[in-house]
């Protein structure tokens, strides 16, 4: 699939739109109550993560009421400290396969909901299927 | 978060399922207002809004006429490239401070959740309208489904709050089956709004169109397998994002049509003016075809002669008659012509709703019809089928007409009268056809402009809310 244009000359955060962002306290959750909310589908799954496919979202705003640990926010309301997360739903939505069916979440996904920092804990490679 | 249960479709339904495949959709959307305001939209947006009217907007940012959360601001970029060279599609897409200056207005001014037995369904005529998605790919400002694409609440006449929420497949086909039950049970009526089976379903929204294949389908095969016969989809993205009718969604339509052949469809498509529609040459004319007709956009034509090559499949547009958007009798002919030949039945046009805002969008009801009247002089019959419809609370109702003869004697009366007819009416339409004459008021925007000149009210349209003929208020 072609990358928008701005997106390969510059690849700064400020040129990529990208209106809903899945962000660090989905890492180790994966609660994926978003997956029945979202009407198009367009989210992808790692091993420990969930991201949003910007091409593909419609911008409904329905995943954000849904994610029990309130880690999706529209890029209007993204707080400066997750800014990276807009880069990381790009990159990871094209690797990741597609999923479209809600699952039990991680085992210690209660464990870990609000704790800060689970960054270092993402897992970027695929899912092994 | 509790789990909703599941709907289990049939071995039919499964077939078909697994067949559809979901197709993949760029339509490049923006979303809200703070890209243009931080100039960070691509460099051919960044005039869309001028700094004055970005200046004018900001201003009323989280205040009570803040423009955004009237309506959030979305625009595709199909429909921007329509809108640089089209003012009407500018004024339909932009928002503009207008639309808050007079909040006066109704949140639900067809009373449509009064009708919702069951979430996301709205029952009020003999077809059920249901709600399976809450957004489109871009946003009319004059849209009038605020509860659901601005997420408003909405309180019915019993001081309930409606549930707002889209439907569920389960949900629809057990409320389908179970009044189809109580018909068959009862010879053909149902025991307590006496209608007959229900046998089409609209699905609506915000628009059905920008769900996937699948969630489509799933949607289409549950209401056929329920024993729905007609199945219409209300959408306008034809115009927002053409594209989305493309080889992965007709090949679903036509395995749809293989498992359930009996079931028909109707596509409700929405063009409000030809610029969604015709290409225009660097002077802004259409352009003739060498063989007849104008020119249109490739993919728009495309898409609906696919629907065309499906006789199990009908089209029908409808569209408001809006303030600086199509309120021109030339746009409104080109457009009915145009359609027509394409193979577009021109069904409604509609008087804009007394929403909350509505004075900025809203075309006095006698001008509407003398626009439209105008509009199809010059139409051929078939192409002047189209009626212009007001929606009062009993139901659909057309402006009938508006005469220009003196009717002394009554308020407004010495300009003429108007003449409404219901066209449908809730339930089991008790009330169809019946007329309502009002003494004219060229200002009337809404029926509560004719409230101190009712002439005659066979319709009940004033009745109901104890609003008496001039005749009764003269006798006492």
């Amino acid at each position: 699939m072609p990358l928008r244009q701005n997106r390969c000359i510059n690849r700064e955060f400020e040129d990529i739109k990208l209106t809903y962002i899945v962000t660090d306290n989905c890492i180790l959750c994966k609660y994926t109550d978003c997956i029945d909310e979202c009407p198009v589908d367009c989210f992808y799954e790692g091993p420990n993560f969930l991201v949003i496919h910007p091409d593909e979202c419609i911008d409904c705003d329905a995943c954000v009421d849904a994610c029990p640990a309130n880690a999706i926010f529209s890029e209007d309301n993204l707080p400066d400290e997750k800014k990276e997360f807009l880069l990381l739903n790009e990159q990871l939505s094209l690797i990741w396969p597609q999923i479209t069916d809600t699952k039990e979440p991680l085992p210690d996904a209660e464990k870990w909901d609000g704790v800060s920092g689970k960054l270092q804990y993402l897992t970027k490679t695929s899912l092994e299927t | 978060m509790t789990r909703k249960e599941k709907y289990v479709p049939s071995a039919t339904e499964s077939t078909f399922l697994a067949t559809v495949t979901n197709g993949k959709y760029d339509r490049d959307i923006i979303t809200g207002l703070k890209k243009f305001f931080e100039g960070n939209v691509p460099q051919d947006m960044q005039g869309f809004y001028s700094e004055e009217e970005l200046a004018a907007i900001l201003e009323l940012d989280g205040t009570e006429r803040d423009l955004q959360a009237r309506m959030p601001v979305k625009i595709t970029r199909h429909y921007f490239e329509r809108a640089k060279t089209s003012k009407a599609i500018q004024t339909l897409v932009k928002a503009s401070p207008k639309e808050t200056y007079d909040l006066d207005g109704a949140e639900d001014p067809g009373k449509q959740m009064t009708y919702s037995p069951v979430e996301g369904l709205i029952h009020k005529y003999e077809l059920g309208l249901i709600y399976v998605a809450a957004t489109c790919s871009a946003h009319c400002r004059f849209c009038y489904r605020e509860e659901l694409i601005a997420k408003k609440d909405i309180t019915r006449e019993d001081g309930t709050v409606a549930p707002k929420g889209l439907a569920q497949i389960k949900d629809i086909v057990d409320y389908i089956t179970e009044h189809n039950r109580l018909v068959k049970e009862n010879d053909g009526r149902h025991p307590e709004t006496s209608r007959e089976f229900l046998r089409e379903i609209l699905m609506s929204g915000g628009d059905p169109m920008v769900l996937g294949n699948k969630n489509i389908a799933q949607w289409l095969s549950a209401l056929a397998q329920a024993g729905i016969e007609n199945i219409r989809i209300g959408t306008k993205e034809l115009a927002f994002y053409p594209k989305r009718f493309d080889e992965t969604f007709f090949s679903m339509l036509d395995a749809f049509h293989e498992a359930y052949p009996r079931t028909n469809l109707r596509m409700m498509v929405h063009f409000n003016h030809p610029d969604e529609f015709l290409l225009t040459d660097p002077d802004g004319d259409y352009i003739p075809h060498p063989n007849g007709g104008l020119e249109w956009v490739p993919e728009t034509r495309t898409a609906i002669q696919e629907f065309g090559r499906r006789p199990w499949i009908n089209i029908d547009n409808q569209s408001p008659i809006i303030a600086g958007i199509n309120d021109d009798a030339d746009a409104l002919r080109i457009m009915q012509r145009e359609l027509k030949r394409n193979g577009v039945e021109n069904h409604y046009f509609f008087c804009g709703r007394d929403i909350v805002g509505h004075k900025a969008f809203n075309v006095p009801i006698e001008r509407a019809w003398s626009i439209l009247n105008e509009s199809q002089k010059g139409l051929s019959g078939v192409e002047a089928h189209a009626r212009l419809s007001i929606t009062h609370y009993k139901g659909k109702t057309e402006v009938a007409a508006v005469t220009n003869t003196p009717f002394p004697g009554v308020k407004g009366g010495e300009n003429g009268v108007v003449i409404f007819k219901l066209l449908r009416s809730a339930a089991d339409a008790p009330d169809r056809c019946k007329v309502t004459i009002v003494g004219r008021n060229e200002e009337a925007i809404w029926f509560s402009g004719y409230d101190d000149r009712v002439i005659l009210d066979e319709a009940e349209l004033y009745a109901m809310y104890d609003i008496p003929t001039l005749n009764a208020i003269a006798a006492e």
